[in-house]
């Protein structure tokens, strides 16, 4: 037996070194882009983020979709529309002949079920907030009930002959009572005239268990008046509804295979039904995921690619190694340190362009002395953005003395009211108004920012500018990502650095931070006529009222400057010239159905380059 | 032997536990969490989420849950990788850091122990001092670094091989080599040493006054004692490479172990990194069992009990 084990060790090497070689690998799609980070899930009810954005969008789409040129809302599920006189109510005829993956017909239904499963509190979707415009919609997610309201029960029985994975049956009614018990509270409910008492585990005697007790969704705005038409009502005036239907976790999904399957089985690209313009025909972890070309999807004539592979590729370097050897198309980042050298290509191929984002400074004004109104305001004048955006980022980015990115202005009716411009006379005579001549008396100001090279280059430069221009020592301090944003929720700093990418175009994306009992504000300032100009303008009908509040609040923050805005971002995609139907755009998105390969030019730019 | 081996078993189990118990406190001390954004999120949204994944839950009731379904063998759902299992995750990615591991450990076997042997035969001559030199500069040299030269030289100045990714013989052989190069200088470095020790002993000189060839003496008595060192240092190399690297899966784009070891962690994906950790502790003590099974073959002096 001992006189084997080498020979077994050896045949078991020669086995392992066998097998480690066998690979099974699909060939290279039509196209290729690195998408970042692995995404979360395909699921559209569950996810933030861009990486994600972008495959959910050719996987499902929405009642409109986003032209992939201008952002604009287009047809899409929803062949037409009509909007009440207020605004208020949105009636969509859903496309005739639209169908689902496995051919069934898409309908209004699709859409209340998917938009109730998007709202429900089980599914804990982050992006359910930007649906509460919708009414009721809010007291249905927060999954509060009170005494009075209208409420449905998922009770623990399934209907018989249902799918697994379906809910629970629901009853509706009127909540008469609760009641604290030590077991859970008691509800009782009234139901088809009759009063039943509900608890979580039925642990009291006389009361039935239940899943879900929460607000009856039938109150919610959202309702199918027949198989092709349906009816959203919301509690105000929402310009950018149409943009928001098309935005990718309001896609419908198909019930028929979420209740036969279950979550996460129904993702997996054997399981999955889908209505975009692409299927997931394979996925490896961390690897790709493939898409192909989904035939029955509405518009699939005007789809050219027949395969497209999303490598979720997070480093920026290994993503423009791939793009030089010509194994990915399109790369979504770059390395900083090569921006400059990246923008002198002869092929042009790296074009940053405006992107709807802020880099800012947030400021606290809890604490002396930043409270002071003049001293923000003389360091916000102190600032040379263009040294920054030259010396630092160096990708073309936008000085910015707004909170609202100024390209908003080619896409609507907004001119952002700005903070003023470097001027170190007035910024010192401000300091001394404040009663800090020459930074005397002031003491240490301190940078706070999330562990970056990045953001450290950046601070370091305003530390110095704030030095020499007005004499303030500044301090530097970093920290971790979730340490950092501890310390800012906490207020636990006097300057910190943040970002801030628009969700959709308008101001009201960016001016909504500053409200006082917003959860992103986290500077402690509070004015009540900004609050209401914002309120007012979210409430107004008529467009350009709507965005003159939107001008006169903007005016104030900038004034006020809780906030001190430093440049607008920038996306830094590197594209392929040969790759055709890809637009630079304010939100960097880039519909796949609009994108294709132009054959012969691809041919010669591999010849040129020495690419395979 | 049986007991031996049942012994060790048993008190697998307990490092198991132990390190589970670690794992979870540590993962729920450091600040932060799996759903932390720039964005803060809605209150009402931010306890349906916690709801969803029992994070309302105090936290002795998270562990007794955590460890039940552990027990159970049931590591859950990804919180990041929603659409997978963790054992999916973990199925997916094994097989591709295994295979990664075994041809970076074949490379780094036989270049290793060639160079050491060689080193130890014609000692204090200039092949000596060559390889052990390289030994020392492979040792030295981060992996990183190597990648980093290995790329320009071998994609972009001499496009052979593909940048990044995975799925042809291709993709594997720039990652191996770079993933092998430091354990192929350390195995030569040790094999040089213990062959040393070895040809010094009297059961060597006793062969070579047999009359017996310098390749004999050198290959049928010395190796098997000059491999011991080897051996020990094997089993935890094993059991890391085989669980992936984190630099070179990064690099290369290759979706291996390694590479969610690193995102599980910075992500708070408390169910993908418990179940790597777990993974690389069975597989760490495993290796290590083995290497002490082989004690017993290799070195007739050790007894197993």
């Amino acid at each position: 037996m001992k006189a084997a084990i080498p020979y077994l060790v050896a045949a078991a090497a020669i086995a392992a070194m066998i097998w480690a070689m066998s690979f099974g690998s699909p060939p290279p799609a039509d196209f290729t882009f690195c998408n970042g980070e692995e995404i979360k899930t395909v699921a559209p009810a569950r996810v933030t983020g861009a990486p994600e954005g972008r495959i959910i969008r050719s996987l499902f789409e929405g009642l409109t979709r986003w032209n992939a040129e201008t952002l604009k809302p287009e047809p899409g599920m929803a062949e037409s529309w009509d909007i009440s006189e207020d605004k208020r109510t949105y009636t969509f005829h859903i496309r005739r002949g639209a169908v689902w993956s496995d051919g069934t017909p898409v309908t209004a239904h699709d859409f209340v079920w998917s938009w109730r499963r998007f709202l429900h509190p089980e599914i804990g979707a982050e992006y359910a907030n930007e649906m509460w415009y919708i009414v009721g919609s809010k007291k249905f997610t927060s999954g509060k009930v009170e005494v009075g309201d209208p409420v449905e029960v998922e009770l623990k029985e399934k209907a018989e002959g249902g799918p697994e994975h379906a809910a629970g049956i629901i009853a509706s009614g009127k909540l008469v009572a609760i009641e604290d018990h030590e077991d859970g509270t008691i509800y009782t409910v009234e139901i088809d005239g009759r009063a039943r008492r509900f608890q979580e585990n039925a642990a009291v005697e006389g009361t039935e268990a239940y899943n879900w007790l929460i607000y009856d969704f039938r109150q919610v705005g959202i309702h199918a008046l027949d198989e092709r038409t349906l009816e959203v009502t919301l509690k105000h005036p929402v310009p950018y509804f149409l943009n928001l239907v098309g935005f990718y976790p309001m896609s419908p999904v198909n019930r028929a295979c979420v209740e036969r399957h279950g979550y996460p089985a129904w993702t997996k690209p054997e399981n999955i039904v889908c209505n975009g313009a692409f299927q997931l025909e394979f996925r490896r972890i961390r690897d790709r995921i493939r898409l192909r070309k989904n035939p029955l999807y509405w518009d699939a004539r005007n789809v050219k690619l027949e395969t497209v592979d999303a490598l979720a590729i997070k480093s920026d370097t290994t993503m423009l190694n791939l793009y030089m050897t010509g194994e990915a198309d399109w790369i979504t980042t770059v390395p900083n340190t090569v921006i400059s050298k990246l923008a002198k290509r002869p092929q042009g191929d790296f074009a940053p362009a405006p992107y709807l984002a802020t880099y800012h400074y947030i400021i606290n004004v809890t604490r002396p002395p930043l409270d002071d109104a003049r001293v923000r305001r003389a360091l916000t004048l102190a600032l040379d953005r263009e040294q920054i955006v030259r010396d630092v980022t160096q990708a073309g980015q936008i000085p910015g003395r707004s909170m609202t990115p100024l390209e908003i202005r080619k896409y609507i009716d907004y001119d952002p009211p700005q903070c003023g411009k470097r001027n170190v006379k007035e910024a010192k005579r401000l300091l001394a108004e404040a009663g800090y001549p020459e930074g005397r008396g002031l003491g240490k100001v301190e940078i706070l920012y999330n562990t970056s090279e990045g953001h450290q280059t950046i601070a370091e430069v305003i530390q110095a500018q704030w030095k020499d221009a007005l004499g303030i020592n500044v301090g530097l301090r970093n920290q971790e990502w979730t340490a950092y944003l501890d310390s800012r929720q906490k207020k636990q700093y006097q300057v910190c650095r943040a970002g801030w990418i628009g969700d959709y175009v308008d101001p009201n994306t960016f001016l909504n931070l500053f409200v006082s009992d917003g959860p992103q504000n986290h500077t402690g300032w509070s004015n009540q006529e900004y609050d209401e100009l914002v309120k007012k303008a979210r409430g107004e009908p008529d467009d350009k009222k709507r965005l003159d509040y939107f001008r006169r609040a903007e005016r104030i923050l900038m004034d006020e400057l809780p906030v001190i805005p430093i440049y607008f971002y920038v996306s830094t995609s590197m594209v392929r010239p040969y790759v055709k139907g890809w637009y630079p755009n304010i939100q960097d998105v880039h519909p796949l159905r609009a994108i294709w390969i132009d054959r012969q030019q691809k041919a010669r730019v591999f010849k040129e380059e020495g690419l395979r | 032997m049986t007991g031996f081996i049942l012994k060790r078993l048993l008190w697998m189990v307990l490092t198991l536990w132990v390190v589970f118990t670690l794992s979870f406190v540590l993962m729920k001390i450091v600040p932060g969490g799996p759903f932390d954004r720039e964005r803060s999120l809605a209150p009402e949204i931010k306890r349906n989420i916690e709801r969803r994944y029992y994070l309302d839950e105090p936290l002795w009731k998270q562990y007794v849950r955590e460890l039940g379904n552990v027990a159970r063998l049931d590591l859950g759902v990804s919180f990041r990788l929603g659409d997978f299992r963790v054992s999916e995750v973990l199925a997916q990615g094994f097989p591709i850091s295994a295979s990664l591991g075994i041809v970076a450990m074949a490379f780094a076997l036989s270049l290793g122990l060639t160079a050491g042997i060689v080193s130890a035969v014609r000692r204090q001559t200039l092949t000596d001092f060559s390889l052990m030199l390289v030994a020392t500069i492979g040792i030295a040299l981060p992996n990183f670094v190597i990648a980093g030269i290995m790329i320009m030289l071998f994609v972009f100045l001499l496009p052979i091989f593909p940048a990044a990714g995975w799925g042809t013989l291709g993709h594997l052989i720039l990652p191996a080599f770079c993933l092998g190069a430091p354990y192929a200088a350390y195995i030569a470095r040790l094999a040089r040493t213990g062959m040393l020790d070895v040809l010094s002993r009297d059961y060597i000189r006793t062969a070579y006054a047999k009359g017996l060839s310098s390749r004999a003496v050198i290959l049928r008595h010395a190796l098997k004692g000059a491999m011991l060192p080897v051996v020990s240092f094997l089993g935890p190399a094993i059991a890391g490479i085989l669980t992936g690297s984190l630099v070179i899966e990064k690099i290369f784009g290759i979706p291996g172990l390694g590479i969610h070891f690193i995102e599980a962690a910075m992500q708070h994906d408390y169910t993908l990194a418990m179940g790597l950790v777990l993974v690389y502790t069975t597989l760490l003590y495993t290796m290590n069992l083995i290497v002490d099974i082989s004690y017993a073959y290799l070195d007739p002096r050790v007894k197993l009990e």
